[in-house]
């Protein structure tokens, strides 16, 4: 039904069919593409210095550096004190934020302090003395939030001393430390954006503040790791239906014909106990083609293309009858991409000529067309650019030339492949494995959840989570 | 660049009103699957999650196989998945002194370090002995081996008796301790010294799926808390069910 479904569609609009292969071109990228997407998405503006134009210039001088602060003059009272906030923020995309100040000269008095406050802070008051704030102050080594009136908090702290404050954002905490040990924490019961902010309020008092350019004296990573540990071992706890990880994993291979995989996996399983996989589960995963399948995958990762076209004509001609389609659109453009690979320009240029030119004035391949184009050009285009450059594999379309290009049509082929199974009721069951469809889920569910927690805190991202993996192996 | 997108779309459906009496926001099925869509999961690393699940379980021919059709690189050197799988089956299979010898072979810091591992690799070669009804070896090695660890330790001292209390049942099966001659005893020792020998190798001692399929549960009841959304309950179909009203 499907496949028959296919051939009926309109063509010109790739994105109609049921089976849509371009959407797998998010995988289309290099590695490093890769690693500045996730990145970006960790790229939320931090506190990098001090805001000298937001300060209580009377009292205090903020240095050249925007680093440190000295407190100029001497004190009178409660309300001249110097105030300095960060430039930005505290970030609330992560588990934890956290800074440093050093406590270079105590002064007169030794009434430095660090802390919170909000945006609109009065600039005149230490930080946990007015409502939405928080502030450690070093005089008494007491806790203020909102209120003149401290509570009994921790030691107190002068010259030479490195406090540290932090926003906790699992656990809803703010917490501070002093020399590198925890001092303590307590709830936050304050919304919106939190400045770090210190504070200098009497004669010659001076401090220098650290956003993290430098290490920090308190091993923050050691407390990220504890924090994620502490979430984890409550989801540890939680009860997964046995074998399922097992079952996950044998889709995955049956998808995407991993069939040598397969029968591996499946013969360690007959002898080895962990393996009765058969019972409470759904329907076994599909086997539809997949020597097929197997085969053809194995084409285009050696790059042999023409062999892939001579095989899908043998065993599934439905899926290259239309010329125009987007498979054969991928599968003419890798051709094209394999000569250039081979360094056999003229070839690239005929084959294009004959089989790529109609794409490039086809509507539905006009980048503006898709929804899933990641792009900067249309497709054709940037393919086709590839001719321009002598050394095209160092250029910034170079990851055309790389083995993840190569898969990708391989797994296009495959979702198409398997879109012409008569028995094939659920289209995305097509493009994607069932491990690939509980992935998207818990990264919607966790992205989900944290716009509820105003925003707050880390979420999933698999990229981030085998970066991660493989960062600690090698430490 | 694109997936700052999404984030900004959550956002957008979650201030946007809903229908709903209840104080839970409501996501339909379609908006939720355009999210879904627009995830981007990078097939490399789905294919890195499945290698390191072949290669911490143990599945050494299908993880090489996975190489060379997957292209994708183990995490850890194949060989050490086939010593690893060797001492494991000789502690499934009752063969203690083998595994012990096994492991020395495979790295002699493993169970110098790792006294409470050493502990009870002896403690179900006792258990073996009392199963091969070799009663006087049994004896003789309770006292001789595994006493004078009782001495040092009070945890391994109540292990010592209850293993040794088999002796005194003609019929285990009477004995209150007679699940230590549990097949499940066995799997237990198997996997504490598996973990043992992959961290030996700065492995993580489990695979990341199953710990992710948790996540995701957890995560499914921690939105529960606030959205009615599609969830996915059945995870071996992965199908969405719509949200209860």
């Amino acid at each position: 039904m499907v496949a028959n479904q296919e051939q009926e569609v309109d063509t010109a609009s790739p994105a109609a069919t049921a089976v849509d292969p371009m959407r797998l071109a998010s995988r289309w990228r290099s590695p490093e593409e890769w690693n500045e997407v996730a990145k970006e998405l960790e790229a939320e503006p931090a506190p990098s210095e001090l805001n000298t134009v937001n300060s209580s210039g009377l009292f205090a001088v903020v240095s050249t550096d925007k680093m440190s602060v000295r407190y100029l003059g001497t004190n009178h009272h409660g309300h001249d004190v110097g105030v300095v906030q960060a430039d930005r923020p505290a970030p609330t995309h992560r588990a934890v934020y956290y800074f440093e100040m050093r406590v270079k000269n105590a002064g007169e008095k030794g009434q430095t302090s660090i802390g919170f406050t909000c945006e609109g802070f009065k600039m005149r008051r230490q930080p946990g003395w007015e409502s939405n704030s928080c502030g450690y102050h070093g005089d008494d080594g007491y806790l203020y939030r909102g209120h003149g009136k401290g509570e009994s908090f921790g030691p107190k702290f002068t010259s030479g001393d490195i406090i540290g404050a932090g926003i906790n954002y699992v656990s809803q905490e703010f917490f501070f430390t002093k020399n590198g040990s925890p001092v303590g924490g307590f709830p936050k019961d304050i919304k919106g954006p939190l400045y770090p902010t210190i504070a200098v309020h009497s004669q010659d008092e001076e401090v220098t503040v650290n956003f993290g350019k430098e290490q920090f004296c308190f091993d923050i990573e050691d407390y990220i790791l504890k924090e994620k540990m502490r979430q984890q071992s409550a989801s540890d706890k939680l009860y997964l239906q046995p074998d399922i990880s097992h079952w996950v994993v044998r889709s995955y291979l049956l998808h995407y014909g991993y069939q040598d995989t397969l029968n591996s996996f499946d013969m360690a399983s007959e002898t080895d106990p962990p393996a009765n996989h058969q019972n409470g589960f759904g329907e076994p995963p599909e086997m539809y083609g997949i020597s097929h399948r197997k085969i053809l995958r194995q084409l285009i990762m050696s790059g042999d293309i023409d062999s892939t076209f001579k095989r899908l004509g043998e065993w599934y001609p439905q899926v290259i009858k239309d010329e125009k389609s987007v498979i054969c659109f991928l599968l003419h453009s890798q051709r094209f991409i394999e000569y250039i690979r081979a360094e056999e320009c003229e070839d690239a240029v005929k084959y294009a000529r004959a089989n790529l030119a109609s794409f490039l004035t086809h509507k539905a391949f006009d980048g503006a067309h898709g929804n899933f184009w990641p792009f900067r050009f249309s497709m054709p285009f940037e393919i086709v650019a590839l001719l321009a450059y002598d050394k095209p594999a160092e250029t910034c379309i170079g990851y055309l030339l790389d083995s993840p290009q190569r898969e990708f049509v391989a797994d296009a082929v495959n979702a198409t492949v398997l879109s012409t199974n008569p028995n094939m009721k659920d289209p995305e069951s097509c493009l994607y494995s069932c491990l690939e469809k509980l992935l998207r889920q818990l990264t919607v569910c966790s992205f989900e959840r944290r716009a509820f927690n105003n925003d707050q805190g880390d979420t999933f991202l698999l990229h981030k989570e085998m970066q991660k993996c493989e960062r600690s192996r090698r430490s | 660049m694109f997936l700052s997108r999404i984030v900004l779309r959550d956002l957008d459906s979650i201030d946007s009103p809903t229908s709903m009496a209840s104080s839970k926001k409501m996501v339909t099925r379609d908006v939720w699957e355009r999210k879904l869509r627009d995830v981007k999961i990078r097939k490399e690393d789905m294919n890195r999650l499945v290698m390191n699940f072949l290669v911490t379980e143990g599945y050494v021919d299908a993880a090489d196989k996975f190489r060379v059709e997957s292209g994708t690189q183990p995490d850890i050197d194949l060989a050490t998945i086939t010593d690893r799988m060797e001492v494991k089956r000789a502690v499934q299979s009752g063969n203690v002194q083998e595994a012990i010898e096994k492991i020395n072979d495979l790295n002699p810091t493993i169970l110098d370090t790792n006294p409470q591992l050493y502990f009870h690799l002896q403690q179900q070669k006792l258990i073996e002995l009392i199963r091969a009804g070799k009663i006087n070896e049994a004896l003789e090695f309770a006292q001789e081996e595994l006493a004078p660890r009782g001495e040092e330790n009070q945890a391994f001292l109540e292990e010592i008796e209850k293993t040794v209390a088999l002796l005194v049942f003609e019929d285990v099966k009477n004995c209150p301790y007679g699940e230590l001659l549990d097949v499940s005893q066995r799997l237990k020792t198997a996997s504490e010294v598996n973990a043992a020998i992959l961290t030996s190798q700065s492995h993580e001692k489990d695979p990341k799926l199953p710990s992710l399929l948790k996540m995701l549960i957890w995560t499914q009841n921690q939105l529960d808390e606030k959205a009615a959304y599609p969830r996915i309950n059945n995870f071996s179909t992965a199908a969405l069910e719509d949200p209860s009203i």
